[in-house]
C-alpha cells in the first residue's frame, strides 16, 4: 500500500472559457519513508503540485491520498518547505520554530520547548544565531531554518519545493548533504521538487519526471539503485551514476521535443530578407 | 554526512562552518563597536544628516564625510539662512493696516516676549504661594529691583519725549518740500479756476437769449469747467496721500526707544504685581490675617450678651469658612502659550487615540473581509473628504449636548479633579476639538490598516494554514505583524493631519490653545499681535516635525524588512 497516492488527478486555473490545465489524469504513489525527487522543466507545474500534495490546494477531480486518507486540508503532519522560504520576518530565528513547535507541541512546558527549538537550530547548523532576524541571514542559512521549521513539526511527509534552486551552487552542495544526513537519521517519507537531475541522483530513492505542461503528467520513473551514503566526489566516476543521469536527460529531452511537436504552435513563415549596405544595388536572388 | 576520510564532503563541511555557519564566539558576545550602534541609533531616529558627522569624528573616509555634510548640513543651512535673508526683505514690503510683516529679529523679540510673560505668570503663581522667610526675601528682591527701574524709568521718558519731538521734526522736514508744493499747486489750481469761472460768468452776458446753438456750446463750457475742477481736486488728493504716506512712515529711532520704554514699563507692572502677590494679596498672609479677625470674633461671642449671641456665633461661624476658602484659593493664572501648546498636544493626542481606537479595528476588518470592505468602502469615500470646518460645529453641538453644564456634570468634575489633567479643564469644546482630529485623521490608519492586512504576503498565510493557526493566532501571530508597518505608516500621516486639524478647531470652537492663542491674538490687535501669529507659525511647525520625527521612530522600530521609510 502506497503510502502517498495521486489518482487520476486533473487540476487546472482559469474560467473555463480561459483554462489552463495544469494536471491531466496525474497518477502518482510514493512508498512510506522513501525519497521521492520529481523532476520537471519549469511551468510544468511543479509547485502546484507541492500545494496538492500539502493540502494548500485540492485537485478539480481524482483523489489525492495519504496513509489510505483522501487530504484534506494543509496541517503540520504534511510538513511543507516552501521555494521561497516564507520565514516570517518579525520573528527571530527561534521565534520562527517556537511558532511552530508552540502549534503543534501544545502540551510542552515552556523550558522543554526552549530545549526542543534549540535542538532543532542546532541540528541544522544554525547555533549562534538563535535571535537573528531572517533578512539578517544568508539565503543558505534562511533554507536551513525553514528546513529546521519544518523538521521541528514532525511531519510524516517532508515536502521539499525546489528547496535549493534559490542557492548558489557551493551552497547547495553543502544543504544537500545536511538534507540527506538528516533524512538519513530520522528517514521518512519525501517528495522533492528540483530541475537538476545531478541533484535528483545524488539524494532520491526513485526518480519521477513531470512531463512538460500544460495538461502535465508523470512519466516514467528511473529507481535509483545507488548505495548509501552516496559520496559526492567519487560519485562523479561511477558508471551507474553516469549511466542513470544520462538517461534521465535524454528521457527529459525527449518528452519536451515531444511536447513541442504536440504543441499546436503556428508556423509563421518569414520573409527571406538579407541585408546590404546603404546605396547597394539590390543583389538578383538566384532563381 | 560521509565519515569516508578525506572527501570533498568533508572539505564542504570545513567550508561550511568557517563561511556559512558564523562562529559562536562572534554572535555570543555582542561587541559591535559603538560607531555602529550610533550610526544605527541615528539611522533608527531619522536624523541621517549626522550620520556624517559621526562617521567623520570616527576618522571613516574624511573626503566622501566632508563632502556629505557640505550636502546634508551645509546646504540646509545655507538655504535657511537664505531664507531669512529673504524674509528680511519681503518683511520691508508686505505692509499692512496692522503694520508690517514683523521680521525674523522682531519675530524673535516677540518670540521673547511670550516667554517673559510666561515666567512672569509663573513668578505670580509662586509668589501667591510663598510663606514665611521666603516670602520676606522675594519682596526683598522684588524692591531693591524696582528702585533700580525708577532712575532707568526716568532716564527713558525724558529720552522718549526727546526723542519724539526729534521725530517730529524729521517728520515734518520730509514732509516740508511736499506740502509746499501742496499749497503752490493749490493756489495756482485755485486761481485758475477762478478765472476761468469769471471768464464764463462774463460770456454769460454776451449771449443771445434767442441764440440756442450758443447756449449749448456754453453747457459744453461749463462742462469742461467742471471737469477741470475734478482733475484738480484728484491731484491735490494725490499729493496729500503721498504727504500722508510720509507722515505715517513708521520712525525707527523713535520705535527703539518706545519698545525700551514698554519693556521697562511691563518689568515695572510685573513687579509691582509681584509686591502685590507677595503682601495684600499672597494667601498665607490673607489667611493669617483672617484668623487674626476669627480670634477677635471668638473673643467677641465669649464677651457677648445672650441678645447678641446668635449673630456673634453666627459671624464666628462664616469666618471659619472664609479661612476654609482663603486656604484653598489658587491664582486665576492667565493661560500662557507653553500652557496652551501643552493643551493643544493633549487634545491632538486624545482625538488621535480616539481614531486609531475606531479606524484599526475596522480596517482589521476591512482588510479581512471582503464584505466588509464593500460596506465600508462608500462611506469612508464620502466621509474622507469631509473638511474639518464641517466636523468641527457637529461635534460641538453633540459635545455640548452631552455635557450641558461642565460646572455641574460629573464628567468634567471628575476629569477637572484629576492631578495632573486637571489642570488642562477639560470640557465640551476640548472635547468637540478632540473629536473633529479623531474624525479627520482615522481615514489614513484605517486606509492603510485594511491595505496591510488584506496583502500580507501569500506565503505568510501558507506557513499558517500548514500549522493550522486558528482565527485568532492566524491574526495576532501573522496577519497583525506583517501589517505593522503600514500600520504606523498609516498612524504617521493621521498625526500630521491631525496636529494640522486641531489647530484650526481649536481656533473656531475657542478651546483653549494655540489655535485659540492665534484667534486672540488676531482679535486683540495689540502692536505685537502680528509678531506673536508669526511665532505661532514656528511654533505649530517645529511641533508638527518632532511628532512626525516621533512616529517615524516607531515606524523604523516596527519594520521588520530594513526598507528605510519616507523622510
Amino acid at each position: 500500500m502506497a503510502f502517498i497516492k495521486l489518482k487520476d488527478v486533473c487540476f487546472g486555473f482559469g474560467p473555463i472559457s480561459n483554462r489552463y490545465e495544469v494536471f491531466e489524469n496525474a497518477n502518482l504513489s510514493v512508498e512510506e519513508n522513501e525519497f521521492v525527487a520529481i523532476i520537471g522543466f519549469s511551468g510544468a507545474g511543479k509547485s502546484t503540485l507541492i500545494s496538492l500534495l500539502a493540502g494548500l490546494q485540492k485537485p478539480d477531480t481524482g483523489m489525492v491520498m495519504m496513509d489510505g486518507r483522501p487530504i484534506e486540508e494543509p496541517g503540520p503532519d504534511k510538513g511543507i518547505m516552501f521555494q521561497n522560504y516564507s520565514l516570517l520576518p518579525w520573528l527571530s530565528v527561534a521565534g520562527n520554530i517556537e511558532l511552530a513547535v508552540k502549534q503543534v507541541f501544545t502540551e510542552m512546558q515552556p523550558n522543554e520547548r526552549r530545549d526542543y527549538v534549540q535542538n532543532y537550530i542546532d541540528l541544522v547548523s544554525l547555533t549562534g544565531s538563535e535571535y537573528k532576524k531572517p533578512h539578517e541571514l544568508s539565503g543558505g542559512m534562511r533554507q536551513r531554518l525553514s528546513l529546521a521549521r519544518t523538521l521541528a513539526m514532525k511531519p510524516e511527509v517532508l515536502l521539499l519545493d525546489e528547496p535549493l534552486s534559490a542557492l548558489d551552487a557551493l551552497t547547495r552542495a553543502v544543504l544537500q548533504d545536511e538534507i540527506i544526513r538528516i533524512w538519513e537519521e530520522d528517514r521518512r517519507t519525501v517528495v522533492m521538487i528540483t530541475n537538476d537531475v545531478d541533484e535528483a541522483v545524488l539524494m532520491a530513492d526513485r526518480i519521477v519526471p513531470l512531463t512538460p505542461g500544460p495538461a502535465a503528467s508523470f512519466g516514467k520513473s528511473f529507481p535509483v539503485t545507488l548505495e548509501r551514503p552516496r559520496n559526492r566526489a567519487t560519485l562523479n566516476f561511477n558508471p551507474e551514476f553516469k549511466k542513470l543521469r544520462n538517461e534521465v536527460t535524454r528521457y527529459m529531452l525527449q518528452i519536451n521535443d515531444e511536447a513541442k511537436a504536440l504543441s499546436p504552435a503556428e508556423d509563421l513563415s518569414l520573409p527571406n530578407l538579407e541585408p546590404r549596405m546603404p546605396g547597394e544595388l539590390p543583389v538578383k536572388s538566384p532563381v | 554526512m560521509d565519515s569516508g576520510g578525506l572527501s570533498f564532503s568533508n572539505l564542504t563541511t570545513k567550508f561550511e562552518t568557517t563561511m556559512l555557519r558564523p562562529t559562536p564566539e562572534k554572535t555570543k558576545t555582542p561587541s559591535v563597536p559603538f560607531k555602529y550602534r550610533l550610526v544605527k541609533a541615528i539611522d533608527v531616529a531619522g536624523l541621517n544628516f549626522l550620520t556624517p558627522v559621526v562617521r567623520l569624528c570616527f576618522g571613516e573616509e574624511p573626503r566622501k564625510q566632508l563632502k556629505d555634510i557640505g550636502l546634508y548640513i551645509v546646504i540646509p543651512i545655507l538655504a535657511m539662512i537664505f531664507g531669512v535673508c529673504g524674509w528680511f526683505v519681503v518683511s520691508e514690503m508686505v505692509v499692512t493696516k496692522s503694520g508690517k510683516l514683523p521680521n525674523p529679529s522682531e519675530t524673535l523679540a516677540a518670540a521673547g516676549s511670550i516667554w517673559d510673560f510666561h515666567v512672569r505668570e509663573n513668578d505670580k503663581l509662586s509668589a501667591f504661594e510663598l510663606t514665611g522667610a521666603q516670602r520676606d526675601a522675594r519682596m526683598a528682591a522684588v524692591e531693591s529691583r524696582l528702585k533700580e527701574l525708577e532712575p532707568l524709568e526716568e532716564e527713558i521718558n525724558k529720552e522718549v519725549t526727546e526723542e519724539g519731538k526729534r521725530a517730529e521734526e524729521r517728520t515734518q522736514q520730509r514732509t516740508a518740500a511736499l506740502e509746499k508744493k501742496y499749497d503752490e499747486v493749490k493756489k495756482e489750481l485755485d486761481s485758475a479756476a477762478e478765472e476761468r469761472e469769471k471768464a464764463l460768468k462774463a460770456k454769460s452776458e454776451s449771449i443771445d437769449k434767442s441764440d440756442v446753438d450758443a447756449k449749448k456750446a456754453y453747457i459744453a463750457d461749463v462742462r469742461k469747467h467742471r471737469k477741470a475742477l475734478d482733475v484738480a481736486k484728484e491731484r491735490l488728493r494725490d499729493l496729500k496721500g503721498r504727504i500722508k504716506t510720509l507722515k505715517d512712515l513708521k520712525d525707527d529711532k523713535l520705535a527703539a526707544v518706545l519698545r525700551k520704554q514698554t519693556q521697562i514699563a511691563e518689568e515695572r507692572q510685573y513687579l509691582g504685581k509681584m509686591k502685590d502677590q507677595l503682601t495684600k494679596t499672597n494667601r498665607d498672609l490673607k489667611v493669617a490675617g483672617a484668623k487674626k479677625k476669627l480670634d477677635a470674633d471668638l473673643a467677641a461671642f465669649y464677651d457677648a450678651e445672650p441678645s447678641k449671641m446668635y449673630l456673634a456665633a453666627s459671624k464666628f461661624v462664616k469666618g471659619e469658612s472664609r479661612i476654609e476658602k482663603l486656604k484653598s484659593s489658587e491664582y486665576a493664572k492667565p493661560s500662557t502659550l507653553p500652557f496652551q501648546i501643552k493643551r493643544s498636544l493633549l487634545c491632538v493626542f486624545v482625538g488621535f487615540f480616539i481614531g486609531t481606537a475606531i479606524a484599526i479595528p475596522l480596517g482589521i476588518m476591512c482588510g479581512l473581509s471582503k464584505t466588509v470592505m464593500a460596506a465600508m468602502t462608500p462611506i469612508v469615500a464620502l466621509f474622507k473628504p469631509v473638511s474639518p470646518i464641517v466636523w468641527l460645529p457637529v461635534c460641538l453641538i453633540i459635545c455640548s449636548a452631552m455635557i450641558p453644564d461642565p460646572d455641574k456634570h460629573f464628567f468634567t468634575q471628575w476629569m477637572w479633579n484629576l492631578p495632573i489633567l486637571g489642570k488642562y479643564q477639560i470640557n465640551p469644546a476640548f472635547l468637540a476639538s478632540a473629536c473633529t482630529v479623531a474624525l479627520c485623521s482615522l481615514w489614513a490608519t484605517m486606509t492603510n490598516t485594511a491595505l496591510g492586512v488584506a496583502s500580507v504576503d501569500e506565503d505568510h498565510i501558507n506557513v499558517a494554514r500548514v500549522l493550522r493557526l486558528g482565527f485568532w493566532d492566524r491574526l495576532f501571530k501573522i496577519v497583525l505583524p506583517s501589517a505593522l508597518p503600514l500600520v504606523f505608516a498609516g498612524l504617521r500621516i493621521s498625526l500630521g493631519v491631525g496636529w494640522m486639524v486641531l489647530i484650526a478647531a481649536e481656533l473656531l470652537s475657542s478651546s483653549e490653545g494655540i489655535g485659540k492663542y492665534v484667534w486672540d491674538q488676531f482679535n486683540n490687535g495689540g502692536s505685537r499681535s502680528f509678531a506673536n501669529m508669526v511665532v505661532v507659525v514656528f511654533v505649530v511647525g517645529i511641533i508638527g516635525l518632532i511628532l512626525d520625527r516621533m512616529m517615524v521612530v516607531f515606524q523604523r522600530l516596527v519594520s521588520f524588512d530594513e526598507s528605510p521609510t519616507a523622510v
